[in-house]
């Protein structure tokens, strides 16, 4: 059974990347909205790592055998919680305005995970269907990050989110995978 | 000795401010992964490889703040690079979190398992495989595999008959009996360990066929970064 500590920690971690990602995708499209979320995000680590403590200490307390384990579990917190102090620092940039050296894009674009925008066309493949049953990440290499739609934005989808045609995907992944990724968006490619 | 154009002496200071960012970001991608492998494995080895990055990252980061210094000219020119400068500095702090995470290697393997039960239950976890006889992928490089666009796996260490390598090159060639370990979803892995296995034929995603090709799917995509960029920012601030 997965205990309480290891699905707080699995939060923990995954939010962790989702902030990174988050943080580069404002920094490339100089986005004061997604560094907003990276914001909000680093509130909620913080809440957690609380949270985590509290469950350590109780683990502690009801077992002195597992003090040891309790310790190497808090030294892994705190190099995550690095992980999404690093993503925080990021979003300040952007937040600050101080997002605009051209450098910053470049060498998001040129490095070996890169980032692309997707609108899913009318006559979309990928359109109404889940993020699930498309398992995106296997079958094109570019992994979602967030979603645009109208007005609001669904930070870090699951496989339960089904896009609709006009969502705006924001997505990580290898170069060569981008133009596909595109045109599947687009309609120009109909198969997965 | 105190030449203004002896560069020597600085490690990558021939290099250009966007290279050195984009190298600090790839580092603080793949140190993040060796070391969660590295518990994960127990592996003291990979342990010392985030310990060599970690120090490749301290060379980087003086070296972009030496070149950014330098590319300061006026209050605007600081005010921009300021911000660039913590973005370099967001990458070191990564991989200095890297670092003292394979310090829990001291600890004894019963000590830490929750790690291992995080690492693989996360969205993207980690997995090791071997490549079996009969494989497609055997004689192949992971470049012309074009392994992470084809399966959304990465690559993070190889096991061959040189011992390992880690965050291994697009030359690098897969042969019969290398291990592999690699981070991504399930389903990218589990159809990887197919290809793997020898009980699935590789299959080559579309490449563009000439350069003139190449070159027009680049304009496309530029084209439409452009205008998605806009649209994204339209309504923002």
């Amino acid at each position: 059974m997965k205990s309480k500590l290891v699905a707080m920690f699995l939060e923990l971690k995954d939010t962790s990347e989702t902030m990174l990602d988050l943080a580069y995708s404002s920094l490339l499209y100089d986005s004061a909205e997604i560094a907003e979320e990276v914001l909000a995000l680093a509130d909620k680590m913080r809440d957690l790592s609380d949270r985590i403590m509290d469950e350590i200490v109780q683990v502690g307390r009801a077992s002195p055998d597992e003090v040891a384990k309790a310790v190497v579990t808090t030294r892994l917190m705190g190099n995550v919680l690095e992980i999404s102090e690093a993503a925080r620092s990021i979003a300040d940039v952007v937040v600050r305005g101080l997002a605009e050296h051209p450098v910053l894009a470049m060498s998001i674009r040129d490095s070996d995970t890169t980032m692309c925008l997707a609108k899913i066309a009318g006559n979309s493949i990928l359109a109404d269907k889940s993020l699930g049953e498309l398992t995106l990440s296997t079958n094109t290499g570019m992994f979602v990050i967030a979603i645009k739609r109208d007005d609001d934005y669904i930070f870090g989808p699951g496989p339960e989110d089904v896009l609709r045609v006009d969502d705006i995907l924001i997505a990580r992944g290898p170069e060569e995978s981008v133009s596909n990724f595109k045109d599947l968006a687009d309609g120009s490619e109909r198969e997965l | 000795m105190n030449d203004p154009e002896d560069h020597t002496s600085l490690k990558h200071a021939d290099r250009s401010v966007r290279e050195l960012l984009t190298d600090m970001k790839d580092t603080s991608e793949v140190i993040t992964d060796l070391a969660y492998a590295s518990l994960m494995y127990d592996s003291q080895d990979m342990a010392d490889k985030v310990r060599e990055l970690e120090e490749e990252m301290d060379d980087l980061k003086f070296a972009i703040r030496y070149k950014v210094l330098l590319a300061s000219r006026t209050r605007e020119d600081a005010r921009q690079l300021s911000g660039l400068l913590e973005v370099a500095s967001a990458a070191d702090r990564i991989s200095n979190a890297a670092s003292d995470t394979v310090n829990l290697l001291r600890f004894p393997k019963e000590k830490r398992p929750l790690i291992t039960e995080v690492l693989t239950e996360a969205d993207e976890k980690i997995r090791s495989m071997r490549i079996r006889d009969g494989s497609s992928m055997i004689g192949k490089t992971i470049g012309e595999l074009m392994v992470e666009a084809c399966t959304g796996c990465k690559i993070i260490a190889l096991k061959g008959r040189h011992g390992w390598v880690y965050d291994p090159e697009d030359d690098t060639k897969i042969r019969v009996n290398d291990d592999i370990i690699v981070r991504g979803t399930d389903d990218g892995a589990d159809l990887l360990k197919e290809f793997a296995d020898g009980v699935r034929e590789w299959e080559y995603p579309e490449v563009p066929e000439d350069e003139e090709e190449a070159e027009e799917e680049a304009e496309e995509v530029e084209q439409s970064e452009m205008e998605l960029t806009e649209e994204i920012r339209g309504d923002d601030e």
